[in-house]
């Protein structure tokens, strides 16, 4: 096993590898950059390189300079998170020639699959069902409208290239398929230097159905069930859960075959997803692959109770998976809500600041994955995650339950959070009767105002505020106030 | 004692007397309210408003306090204040004339320069907050006649980013 490892993110995702990576005694390499000098990846690893200006090219994305500084440390491996450099084949391949190990695929993987037109050639020799339309890049509008109409409107035309929602357009009709496809390839052109386009069916009421993989280097992949990530904001998504209520036994275990054939098609190795999309009658197609960690996946920690952290550094040292398929069970329900600095009244616009006051839920069947702590200056220049409220109970009713619970017992003063937002979502009646589709948001929630039911007891609280006073009783009270001290989290002692 | 609170475009009077060292007897809206509340730490207060328990969260801001209750994040602000304030601006301009931006960004660009003229609507300044891009737009015709910011500095509401002269307006364009 490695003796250090260098973490190539921040936030709370640095965070959570910290956190795998004491428990298996292995030494932490963070990198920051100028205004992260006080965040939590930095605070709490062994090793700290600053990497200079916050921009992120000069930065976070900085290959040479997170090269070097693994070299100075003497870090044998590098872990990417998610984001960033994470599904980079050109970074992967200088880690490669570097003699650093990446933990994720091999860069020839990464390329092959985050190339959109590769990856369903791939998957399509793999036997892996894709969704209907183009195998093969055609920049000539007239073959493109022909093929739309071979497979019928509304399609989906996509950028090979990239993600993140660029490059995309849904065409209703014949008249615009022309308009559109120059459109979506100027875009593409614009955003990754590549302008190639193909053609999809477009699926209105479709699910966001992925599966979380492991590869070992030595040939065996399984499956680890599936995550259901159809709630989403602007293509981001916002929260997922497992096990999907639209699965049974019959349809998780196709899907959870054509999930390995589709990581053993493409000579996968380490932890991976591959995303699916279900319809209404239940077809499933081939998405797209994920080489890295995702957001989402403590939800598939919590009911298999495998660290998928400690997995992928098994797997990047060369040991074989000590897990069996039949050894991954499902127990209960998990729910994950990401909590972002952004103002759900307002579009979801960017929210950053200081942190006045935090209060992390607790409690039974709750995990709070955070990058953040009270008095943190959450920075502009980078995604807005602050953290990832998890929690898992024996049900989707009960983790339902649990999760309104602990978004109202989650304080976070100073910068606004779709808190609100995320427990009216949760109340609402089509998330609880699992009618939940990839256009949820803008079907129930657009142009959202929270229900303000308790004005006179804010009002009262405002009195009282200036009433009572400050500062009373601040010894006991400021514990997890303002600044982190080694005497907060120091236990029992004695001289 | 009485207060005027503003949430939303709600102003509604409060009137309310001292019971004891950590009471209150207070009236809104034709309710009455018996308030006993002991203050947990700079940003928690814990009251008993007719027998019911509440834990409050408060923060100041420049706004007024954030409160947030049982899940729900409120803007209470005082409206006495907010008047204060407005008549110290004079003239209590509501337009949105400063380009300023709405939360901490980076400047991406800036499409203009001092002493070009532009038009209503037209972007002058393009930043970035957190991945997005977010561009500010002239609020009316004029004449660009400072530039505070460059590209790549960190920028605050509050701060004005680029200054505009209003041109002055032609009262009848199509004169005969």
């Amino acid at each position: 096993m490695f003796k250090k490892i260098l973490i190539a993110n921040r936030g709370e995702i640095a965070r959570r590898v910290i956190t795998t990576c004491r428990e298996m005694g292995i030494a932490v390499v963070s990198v920051y950059s100028d205004v992260d000098e006080k965040a939590i990846h930095v605070l709490e690893a062994d090793e700290a390189v600053c990497l200079g200006d916050a921009e992120p090219a000069q930065s976070y994305l900085n290959m040479d300079k997170i090269i070097q500084a693994a070299k100075e440390t003497g870090a044998e491996a590098i872990h990417p998170g998610y984001g960033f450099l994470a599904e980079n084949a050109d970074f992967a391949a200088r880690c490669e020639q570097e003699g650093i190990k990446f933990i994720g695929p091999s860069s020839q993987v990464i390329k092959d699959l985050g190339d959109k037109i590769t990856a369903r050639q791939i998957m399509t020799k793999g036997g892996v069902p894709v969704i209907p339309g183009m195998t093969e890049s055609n920049p000539d509008p007239d073959f493109i409208a022909q093929e739309a109409e071979k497979i019928g409107y509304p399609v989906l035309i996509k950028a090979s290239a990239g993600g993140g929602g660029k490059g995309i357009r849904i065409v209703e009709s014949a008249e615009t398929i022309k308009e559109s496809c120059q459109a979506a390839s100027r875009e593409a052109m614009t955003a990754f230097g590549d302008g190639t386009i193909y053609l999809e069916k477009f699926f209105d009421t479709a699910k966001h159905i992925e599966f979380q993989i492991l590869a070992d280097q030595h040939g065996k992949t399984i499956h680890l069930m599936e995550r259901e990530c159809s709630i989403q904001r602007r293509h981001q998504k916002i929260i997922e859960e497992s096990p999907s209520g639209a699965l049974d036994d019959d349809l998780r275990a196709k899907m959870g075959e054509a999930a390995v054939a589709a990581a053993k098609a493409s000579g996968y190795q380490n932890a991976g997803t591959v995303e699916f999309l279900l319809d209404k009658d239940k077809n499933f197609y081939f998405l797209e692959v994920n080489t890295r960690l995702q957001v989402e996946h403590p939800v598939t920690e919590m009911i298999t109770g495998v660290d998928l952290v400690r997995q992928q550094l098994e797997i990047a040292a060369g040991n074989p998976l000590a897990l069996n398929q039949e050894d991954i069970q499902i127990r209960g329900h998990a729910i994950e809500c990401r909590v972002y600095a952004e103002d759900p009244e307002n579009g979801f616009f960017p929210s950053p600041g200081v942190i006045e006051f935090m209060r992390e839920p607790k409690g039974p069947g709750i995990r709070n994955d955070c990058g953040v702590y009270s008095g943190f200056e959450v920075p502009v220049n980078y995604d807005p995650i602050l953290s990832k409220l998890i929690v898992h109970a024996e049900n989707r009713e009960a983790s339902t339950l649990r999760m309104i619970k602990a978004l109202k017992d989650y304080i976070i003063l100073g910068i606004k959070t779709p808190i609100s937002f995320l427990i009216e979502v949760l109340q609402s009646e089509p998330y609880t009767s699992g009618e939940v589709y990839t256009d949820f948001i803008e079907t129930h929630f657009t142009d959202w105002k929270p229900k303000l039911d308790e004005l006179a007891l804010a009002r009262i609280a405002y009195i009282v505020d200036d009433l009572a006073g400050g500062k009373k009783n601040s010894n006991f009270a400021s514990a997890e106030s303002k600044e982190i001290s080694p005497f907060q989290t120091l236990g029992n002692w004695r001289l | 004692m009485e207060y005027r609170l503003k949430i939303g475009e709600d102003t509604v009077p409060v009137e309310f007397e001292t019971k004891d060292e950590n009471g209150i007897n207070l009236s809104m809206e034709e309710n009455e309210y018996d308030i006993n509340y002991s203050r947990i730490s700079d940003n928690q207060i814990h009251l008993s408003v007719n027998g019911q328990r509440v834990n409050a969260y408060v923060a100041k801001t420049e706004q007024g306090k954030t409160i947030f209750i049982n899940g729900v994040s409120y803007l209470v602000q005082d409206a006495d204040d907010l008047e204060r304030k407005r008549s110290k601006r004079k003239g209590g301009q509501d337009m949105p004339t400063e380009i300023t931006p709405a939360t901490p960004s980076v400047v991406i660009a800036i499409p203009v320069e001092i002493g070009q003229a532009v038009k209503k609507g037209q972007v002058v300044i393009i930043l970035s907050a957190m991945k997005m891009e977010i561009s500010l737009n002239s609020p009316y015709d004029g004449t660009i006649t400072a530039i505070n910011a460059a590209e790549g500095d960190n920028v605050s509401p509050g701060v004005m980013l680029v200054e505009i002269e209003e041109a002055p307006k032609e009262n009848d364009p199509k004169e005969s």
